[in-house]
């Protein structure tokens, strides 16, 4: 391994090595907290195991980020059109983006019942506000004097939204993406935990209490992972974007 | 838009919001769970479920604020740590943003094992906050100008004298703002953290209300971790103005 490499994960091995020292001198039954060796080893020997419920975890967080995009998007060019709708949806924005949404969960179980329904609406919830926020002040950030150039050239309130409106929006678009995305896999999590409604959540929820701690902690390995990933993945996409776009 | 209208189309927006929330309830538009605003608040206001409210807002609150100030102490060490040290400052960074990637139902457990159930919320809220206090003091560290830096140094300034002068005064408004995202992040790690079993506080309340069916008690509860963490929203951003304000 490289020196470079080293100085990055230091901090992980660290923790690794604490957790397995731990472990074996607190002589916890493997009951309580698995050895991280044996959470690999379940990890590598079964994989088949976990793979559908990544996939289901993955799908809601991807349908529940798109669902709470659209809406969020919908919803600040609604209030781009209108200057009554942004006075009144500005606010109530900045309101609930401040609101722990996680706490909503039993609210929306309750709401749409103990299924995967209840699952994406929390992910979808999580992702609309930030979308929300970030989409209408892009909209607003347009290059100075580029909106009365439109006008004077007699473009439409649709065109201009479109052409220019949208495009400027995109960046700070992606910077919600970037805020939302790592977030949906945990908030997913959480919620299929309490819903048991597959996914990675509820392996972990039904291997803990069947006392098999690998798997469950295994299943938080992978949402840990995948929810790491997809953060470097969204930052460096939007690093990408606001690169070329400004 | 004038400061006047747009006060009066927020507040606009808020009464129509409460309204809506209301009808829903009133005529069951979203079935039996969603319950009319009137109500939840009637259900707040009966004086002989105060000592209940109290008793659970006063545990989750206390939580709340042990994990804030373990959190916001540990991210300043540790972000003065890797100032002082940058060799260090990578591992740190993926070590930090990896414990901010464990699920929180994973570390429920953990930290079951280590704080017991009692301190579990706060734990949690604990390294909810931390993250967010590291993240933004370490990048706020490295915002002074390098000009003002090379003058202290040309002036003779030592390093702790460089970190007293320029660096930790430049990181104050990022400190701020961090703070002001924290404090909702501690009321949240909190309640999470209540749901492994705490003997007491809002996340008990909202998580047996559900499991029971009572709808009434579940909203009451949610709408008071709102609105709490409503309030400290606002305080935070009241302080961090004033702070940008100074130091920028």
């Amino acid at each position: 391994m490289t020196r470079h490499g080293l100085s990055q994960i230091w901090g992980i091995l660290l923790l690794f090595l604490a957790w397995q020292l731990w472990v074996t001198a607190g002589a916890y039954n493997a009951i309580v907290i698995p050895r991280p060796l044996d959470v690999l080893a379940d990890l590598v020997t079964d994989p088949s195991a976990y793979l559908e419920p990544t996939a289901a975890t993955v799908l809601v967080a991807v349908l529940g980020l798109a669902l709470g995009t659209l809406l969020g998007a919908g919803l600040a060019i609604a209030a781009w059109t209108s200057r009554v709708l942004a006075g009144m949806l500005t606010p109530l924005g900045l309101v609930f983006s401040s609101v722990p949404v996680v706490c909503l969960i039993p609210v929306l179980a309750r709401l749409f019942g103990y299924d995967e329904r209840t699952v994406l609406a929390v992910v979808a919830v999580i992702t609309f506000f930030p979308c929300f926020v970030f989409t209408a002040a892009g909209l607003r950030a347009t290059p100075p004097m580029t909106a009365e150039l439109f006008r004077s050239l007699g473009a439409r309130r649709a065109k201009v939204l479109l052409r220019l409106a949208l495009p400027a929006a995109v960046p700070q678009m992606m910077i919600a993406l970037r805020v939302t995305a790592a977030q949906s896999i945990l908030a997913a999590m959480v919620a299929e935990f309490l819903m048991g409604t597959g996914g990675l959540g509820n392996l972990f929820a039904v291997s803990h209490t069947d006392f098999k701690m690998s798997r469950a902690f295994g299943a938080s390995l992978v949402a840990m992972v995948l929810s790491t990933v997809v953060y470097a993945a969204t930052a460096r996409a939007e690093r990408r974007v606001r690169e070329r776009w400004t | 838009m004038g400061r006047a209208s747009q006060i009066v189309y927020g507040a606009l927006g808020v009464v129509l919001f409460l309204a809506g929330w209301e009808v829903i309830g009133q005529y069951r538009l979203a079935g039996l769970t969603w319950p009319p605003l009137s109500t939840v608040i009637e259900f707040l206001g009966t004086s002989s479920r105060w000592p209940l409210f109290g008793r659970a807002l006063a545990s989750t609150m206390s939580s709340a604020a042990t994990g804030f100030l373990i959190g916001v102490s540990l991210g300043l060490v540790l972000a003065l740590g890797v100032h002082l040290l940058p060799r260090l400052r990578p591992g740190t960074d993926r070590l930090a943003a990896m414990v901010n990637a464990i699920p929180a139902i994973a570390l429920g457990p953990i930290l079951i094992v280590t704080f017991d159930r009692a301190g579990t919320p706060a734990a949690l809220a604990a390294i909810h906050v931390f993250f967010l206090v590291y993240v933004a003091v370490s990048s706020g560290l490295t915002a002074a100008q390098r000009a003002q830096q090379d003058l202290l140094t040309v002036l003779g300034a030592k390093r702790t004298m460089r970190l007293k002068l320029l660096e930790a005064p430049a990181a104050l408004p990022a400190f701020a703002s961090s703070l002001k995202v924290a404090l909702s992040a501690s009321i949240l790690g909190a309640i999470l953290g209540e749901w492994f079993g705490a003997p007491r506080g809002l996340g008990v309340i909202i998580l047996n209300a559900m499991e029971n069916f009572q709808i009434p008690l579940l909203w009451s509860a949610v709408l008071l971790a709102a609105g709490i963490s409503l309030a400290l929203f606002g305080l935070a951003t009241w302080l961090e103005r004033a702070v940008h304000r100074r130091f920028r």
